[in-house]
């Protein structure tokens, strides 16, 4: 891949950029799982690995974090944005020569991030713990060079409509930016107290809600109609999405910080805005599941598909927390507990890694036009990784109301460790059993690439019969 | 892209500009993929309109409000009672006091902000030097052992004081209100400018009446 950085775009293979962030994307799926797996072992063991300062928790949990949101999840995002954005347009991507590069610069820049984190250096912001140098390194060549790839595939397209998917796509790689630039002021101009406090978790907020919900939810919106061949349900629905979207997911930032010191009106504002989050989660369920009528044998028979409708479906429970999680009434009791970190897994490992995976999946057989290797390591695969979740996020919910409690009742924290610690164990097993499946999608896919069946010009991969 | 506004439940575009539209939405493959016509669902309107429903009623600020001197004077005053101090250690203590105040309207908020004697002590002289000032005791938040201004903006009292209580309605609602509204009718607008829901596009084919 590395070949064609110095090649000429009309040189360049359609498809390639796409091939690489979407191997670059499993790659860092399996050292960002592998780096979870690791941690949540120093919380089952707290004898684990000890004496190294860059292996302590502190260190390695800001690593994990970063490697999974901006290696696997956001190069996957960018792998589906490379190979949908075009045939959405019946075109071709603008630049391959630019895909290429993006994916190079990024993995490059997300190397040095992590090894910055890694040796301590830090903002010490949750989610935006890369120092400023790096978030302005994202920002210049990650974030801008993929956004105008995309943005000069939509205008160059040779179809009048734009299809909801690139609606979203195109929207999405503008706010990444914004939210990148703005999110992180408070390290460009040492802002502080409140103003950072509530900058920081804006950020937080939006590089999920404005970034990672959104494009998971775009890439479902080409997926199920693709391999099933049903039209989308509803345009109108799609609007609803879209604007939903845009409307109610800019806004709550403040739900994050309810206990602070903020303006008691802006927490209203925004906790009200915070519910709202299901309206677009509605519609997106909706459309999507009403566009599998007629096939839901495909939901038992199709990779793709099953790996789509499961992560649609866990948009169910991860709006229905997500809404309610931050209201007074609920969010006191389960503020700073290991709910909300089952709830972030469960938006990041449940709902948006199972609509990705499926890009993926889907997007490297028909760019390199190769039948997936074998079946059986891709069923094999995705019950890892749902078992997995599932023990993980379980485990971690009610781990999370026994703090909430020990918290509310003043039980002493040692009591809280002890009643917790099989809950870490699950985590542990959890999380070890997503790394172990990601490990067999990198094999599986590096041998689709090798010696996978190859398909027929104008079919699609899932038409053909698997040979394993 | 005329507007007609003589059944807006059904369409906002006129009739020229319906037809367009329905041709292009049958003639034009977007990468293989296609696109129906449905309405939003009746249970996904209902369910939208529950959500909001249900996003005012429970973020109103009845739950999850932070403890006022007001509500631990009662307790403070408590401290110094005979049977009080006659209790044989600070559990009893607390359980006596907690005993002598209930059977008001804010037994839901004392059960929810329980305090020890400990704490009681530490926000003891401070309630107490509020009292001496005969200020509004709701005015003030009891943050661990410091009892502070509440960070409330309300209504100006006469005195020139502000109002620092958290009130049932506030600005941050009537934002919603507005911000909702324009959401709606924004999203109105736009899919009533589509073509009739009654109409379902023939993929493939080009336009049909």
């Amino acid at each position: 891949m590395l070949k064609y950085l110095m090649a000429k775009n009309e040189d360049i293979p359609p498809g390639s950029a796409a091939v690489y962030f979407g191997f670059s994307a499993i790659t860092w799926f399996v050292i960002g799982t592998g780096l979870g797996a690791f941690n949540a072992a120093k919380l089952a063991f707290p004898d684990f690995v000890t004496g190294l300062e860059f292996l302590s928790f502190g260190h390695m949990r800001q690593v994990h974090v970063h490697a999974v949101i901006f290696g696997w999840i956001s190069m996957a995002f960018g792998m589906a944005m490379m190979y949908i954005t075009p045939a959405l347009g019946n075109t071709r991507l603008w630049s391959e020569k630019l895909g290429i590069w993006n994916a190079f610069l990024w993995n490059v820049g997300l190397s040095l991030g992590l090894t910055v984190l890694w040796f301590g250096m830090t903002s010490g912001r949750e989610y935006s713990d890369f120092p400023w140098f790096i978030d302005l390194y994202i920002v210049a060549f990650i974030a801008v060079p993929l956004g105008i790839n995309v943005w000069m595939t939509i205008i160059h397209r040779r179809t009048q409509g734009i299809y909801t998917t690139n609606w979203f796509f195109g929207a999405a790689t503008f706010m990444l930016i914004i939210v990148f630039i703005v999110g992180n002021l408070p390290e460009y101009f040492h802002l502080t107290g409140l103003t950072e406090a509530y900058l920081t978790w804006w950020f937080a907020h939006n590089v999920l809600g404005l970034w990672i919900t959104p494009v998971a939810a775009a890439i479902a919106y080409y997926t199920i109609p693709k391999v099933t061949g049903n039209p989308l349900y509803s345009h109108r629905i799609g609007h609803l999405h879209f604007w939903s979207v845009v409307v109610f997911y800019s806004t709550p930032a403040a739900h994050h910080l309810m206990s602070a010191p903020l303006p008691e009106w802006l927490k209203s504002f925004a906790s009200v805005e915070g519910v709202l989050i299901l309206v677009p989660a509605i519609a997106f369920v909706s459309n999507i599941l009403l566009t599998m009528q007629g096939k839901w044998n495909m939901f038992v028979e199709n990779l793709e598909v099953r790996f789509t409708v499961t992560g649609c479906l866990m948009a169910i429970p991860l709006n229905m927390q997500g809404g309610f999680q931050q209201t007074r009434a609920i969010n006191w009791y389960i503020h700073g507990t290991g709910w909300i970190v089952a709830h972030a897994h469960l938006a990041l490992l449940g709902f948006s890694t199972f609509l990705e995976a499926a890009a993926v999946y889907l997007g490297l057989q028909t760019i390199m036009k190769r039948k997936l290797y074998s079946l059986t390591l891709g069923n094999i695969h995705f019950w890892l990784l749902l078992i997995g979740f599932t023990t993980y996020w379980v485990s971690m919910t009610i781990a999370g109301l026994i703090q909430g409690a020990g918290k509310i009742y003043e039980v002493p924290y040692i009591d809280v460790v002890i009643a917790e610690h099989p809950y870490m164990i699950a985590r542990w097993i959890g999380g070890s059993l997503v790394f172990t499946g990601n490990c067999i999608w990198l094999y599986n896919m590096w041998m689709t690439a090798r010696a996978g069946t190859v398909v027929p010009e104008g079919r699609m991969p899932h038409e053909l019969a698997y040979e394993r | 892209m005329s507007w007609r506004f003589d059944a807006p439940l059904v369409t906002l575009s006129d009739d020229a500009t319906t037809k367009k539209n329905e041709t292009l939405w049958e003639t034009e493959m977007l990468g293989g993929l296609t696109e129906d016509n449905n309405p939003v669902p009746a249970p996904v309107v209902w369910l939208v309109f529950l959500t909001v429903m249900t996003a005012f009623c429970v973020t109103f600020p009845l739950w999850g409000q932070r403890p006022t001197a007001a509500l631990y004077a009662p307790y403070v005053n408590s401290m110094d009672k005979p049977e009080v101090l006659a209790a044989k250690d600070d559990a009893e203590a607390m359980q006596r006091i907690v005993a002598m105040n209930k059977g008001t309207s804010n037994d839901a908020l004392l059960e929810r902000h329980p305090l020890t004697m400990d704490d009681l002590r530490l926000i003891k002289d401070q309630v107490k030097a509020l009292e001496a000032k005969h200020v509004d005791l709701r005015d003030y938040t009891v943050v661990g052992d410091h009892v502070v201004i509440a960070n409330f903006e309300g209504n100006y009292r006469p005195d020139g004081t502000r109002i620092r209580q958290q009130p049932w309605w506030d600005k941050g609602y009537t934002i919603d209100v507005f911000y909702l509204s324009y959401f709606f009718l924004a999203v109105f607008l736009m899919i009533k400018r589509l073509p009739p829901t009654a109409w379902q596009p023939r993929h493939g084919h080009g336009a049909s009446h």
